[in-house]
């Protein structure tokens, strides 16, 4: 962190390697979606006109596993990231499921039910965080390994019988269809629309976000920052 | 010499109109005169090829036909003489078959509808071989299409394709069409059921209705039919589940090497999946499958083909959907609950703070 970011309370939460990431996962997945859910959903008029303009179900599929193969890429690229970087191994011993994220679930229940006190106190990533990233990699392993038996269709007819290709259909599709809601519904509303970061959370941008908002909604960071005389 | 010329003026007319006269009586000439030759039983013509064509033909034989009170010139209206010198023109249905006749002959547009069609089309490059109208209607006891001895009625009009396209009309009469068709089943397709029957046209041509992305829109006219098929125990859910699948679907968007219907259950010689013969008895599935899947294998024949993720029967593919759905449903209404309390706690938190 230079001395200009902390002069401006700017405390940097996500690096440029993660940067790239999220880009590049922003953009696979629309690409995906939106060549997936055509062939889905093939009977509706803006689907036939989706798939008119990739150039027709053939030129669908092509550019449909140009971008799953570099979705996967990403997905390797990252696990290997994760698991053998400094940065992220720090990363990932944080981002750990912990009896801690149960307890602080339900008190956010009970506190906005009125019957806690006091909110929750998250460290770097809250429950909210956790169960996106998680959630998020189950499903594209899920949907890769699904997606890998589908286009290697001869070869996975070879060793399995057609129902269990008819499944990997339909898990493709509805697992799809699933981590496309959730993204939608939770991912939107948490770096979006939460009234914190309305509207936007800018640091999938610039990586920073603002000591204050730090302080807010993510305090035991905040403090554990300042005790490490980072701010 | 006023005697003289008035002959003359005569003669001349004479000269001038006789002709005129001479042709109208040889519109009408007698069947009596024609059937003088045509009506022995061995009149008939050693062609260059070795082929004998017959020439009889009686009164009878037009007598019950739709041409009943017709005479010979009126279809051969090139013989003026009898016995005629030239070998007759082909006889030229449209002389009197066109939109607006006045001779009372049924007036349709299948005329134009052959002309188009690979049949006309080949004729009009020349193929002497390719059939005009009398070759599929009958050249003399032509009856209504309706009239079940008719040559092109339904039980008849195989057979008569078959006279040139004799391959096919083997292959067709051992297959479940063709078996059904013998038996008398009125709802059984024959050859025009799938080609048409003016408008055919070569499987190639994008008009054609066995044109590869057509074909399975052309079965599903009759397999798709619960009333059609409730008749003979077959399912019409086939229809459904192969435009759901890879394969319906690449067709429907137009791709023509995905399978269709007749790619794995064959074209003409489509025979029920307990025999041996055919494509899809899970002795041939490897086959079948294999001409674009390569290296396909006895497992490509194990379970169901057809699959109807919506239907119960499906087993684990329908329940696998519905966890799915019931899954996605409750995520979402669970992540709308959590961000409407969220927002609720939090404007509360706000209001406190202030």
């Amino acid at each position: 962190m230079s001395h200009a970011d902390l002069a401006a309370g700017k405390v940097i939460r996500m690096s440029l390697l993660f940067r790239i990431q999220h880009l590049l996962l922003t953009v696979l997945l629309t690409v995906l979606a939106v060549t997936g859910f055509a062939l889905m959903y093939h009977g509706n008029s803006l689907s036939q006109w989706i798939i008119r303009l990739e150039g027709g179900v053939h030129n669908r599929g092509i550019v449909h596993r140009v971008a799953a193969v570099l979705l996967m890429a990403n997905l390797v690229y990252h696990v290997f990231y994760m698991l053998f970087s400094r940065e992220g191994k720090r990363e990932l011993r944080q981002l750990f499921i912990g009896k801690q994220d149960i307890d602080d679930f339900f008190q956010s229940l009970r506190y906005n039910l009125g019957t806690a006190k006091e909110y929750p106190r998250f460290g770097r990533y809250g429950y909210k965080e956790k169960f996106q990233y998680w959630g998020a990699s189950a499903g594209i392993i899920l949907i890769s390994i699904t997606g890998i038996m589908l286009w290697a269709e001869g070869f996975s007819m070879i060793f399995f019988p057609k129902i269990v290709l008819d499944l990997a259909i339909i898990i493709h599709g509805y697992q799809g269809l699933l981590a496309f809601a959730v993204l939608f519904l939770w991912h939107l509303y948490n770096v979006h629309l939460h009234p914190s970061v309305f509207p936007m959370n800018p640091s999938w941008i610039t990586g920073k976000v603002s000591a204050e908002w730090l302080r807010e909604e993510h305090p035991l960071e905040y403090e554990k920052l300042k005790g490490e005389g980072l701010l | 010499m006023r005697k003289f010329a008035l002959t003359a003026v005569l003669v001349f007319l004479g000269g001038a109109f006789l002709p005129g006269l001479a042709r109208d009586a040889s519109a009408s000439i007698s069947l009596e005169k024609c059937t003088l030759c045509h009506g022995k039983p061995e009149f008939r013509k050693l062609l260059v090829d070795g082929r004998v064509r017959d020439l009889f033909v009686t009164g009878d034989m037009l007598a019950g036909s739709v041409h009943g009170k017709k005479g010979c010139t009126d279809c051969h209206f090139d013989v003026s003489e009898i016995p005629h010198r030239e070998h007759p023109k082909r006889v030229t249905c449209t002389h009197c078959h066109f939109k607006g006749n006045r001779e009372g002959a049924p007036q349709s547009d299948n005329v134009l509808a052959y002309f188009d069609s690979a049949h006309g089309q080949a004729i009009a490059k020349g193929n002497t071989k390719a059939p005009l109208c009398q070759d599929c209607h009958g050249s003399h006891a032509i009856l209504k299409a309706k009239d079940p001895g008719s040559k092109v009625a339904r039980g008849q009009v195989a057979e008569t394709c078959g006279r040139c396209h004799m391959e096919i009309y083997a292959q067709y009469k051992g297959s479940i069409h063709g078996v059904a068709l013998a038996k008398g089943i009125a709802e059984v397709p024959s050859c025009t059921g799938c080609h048409g029957e003016h408008k055919i046209y070569a499987r190639n041509d994008p008009k054609s209705t066995v044109y590869a992305t057509h074909v399975s829109e052309q079965c599903s006219k009759c397999h798709a039919s619960v009333k059609i098929m409730g008749k003979f125990g077959i399912e019409t859910e086939q229809v459904a589940t192969y435009k759901e699948s890879f394969h319906g679907v690449a067709s429907q968007f137009g791709s023509r090497t995905v399978a269709n219907c007749s790619s794995c259950h064959g074209v003409h010689d489509i025979r029920p999946q307990d025999d041996p013969l055919s494509m899809v008895n899970p002795k041939n599935v490897p086959k079948t499958c294999g001409k674009c899947h390569p290296g396909a294998n006895p497992n490509f024949a194990v379970g169901k083909i057809h699959v109807d993720a919506k239907n119960k029967e499906s087993g684990i593919i329908y329940w696998t959907a519905t966890f799915f759905k019931w899954l996605t449903i409750g995520t979402m209404l669970a992540l709308i609950a959590h961000i409407f309390l969220d927002m609720y706690g939090r404007t509360k938190r706000l209001r406190g703070e202030r």
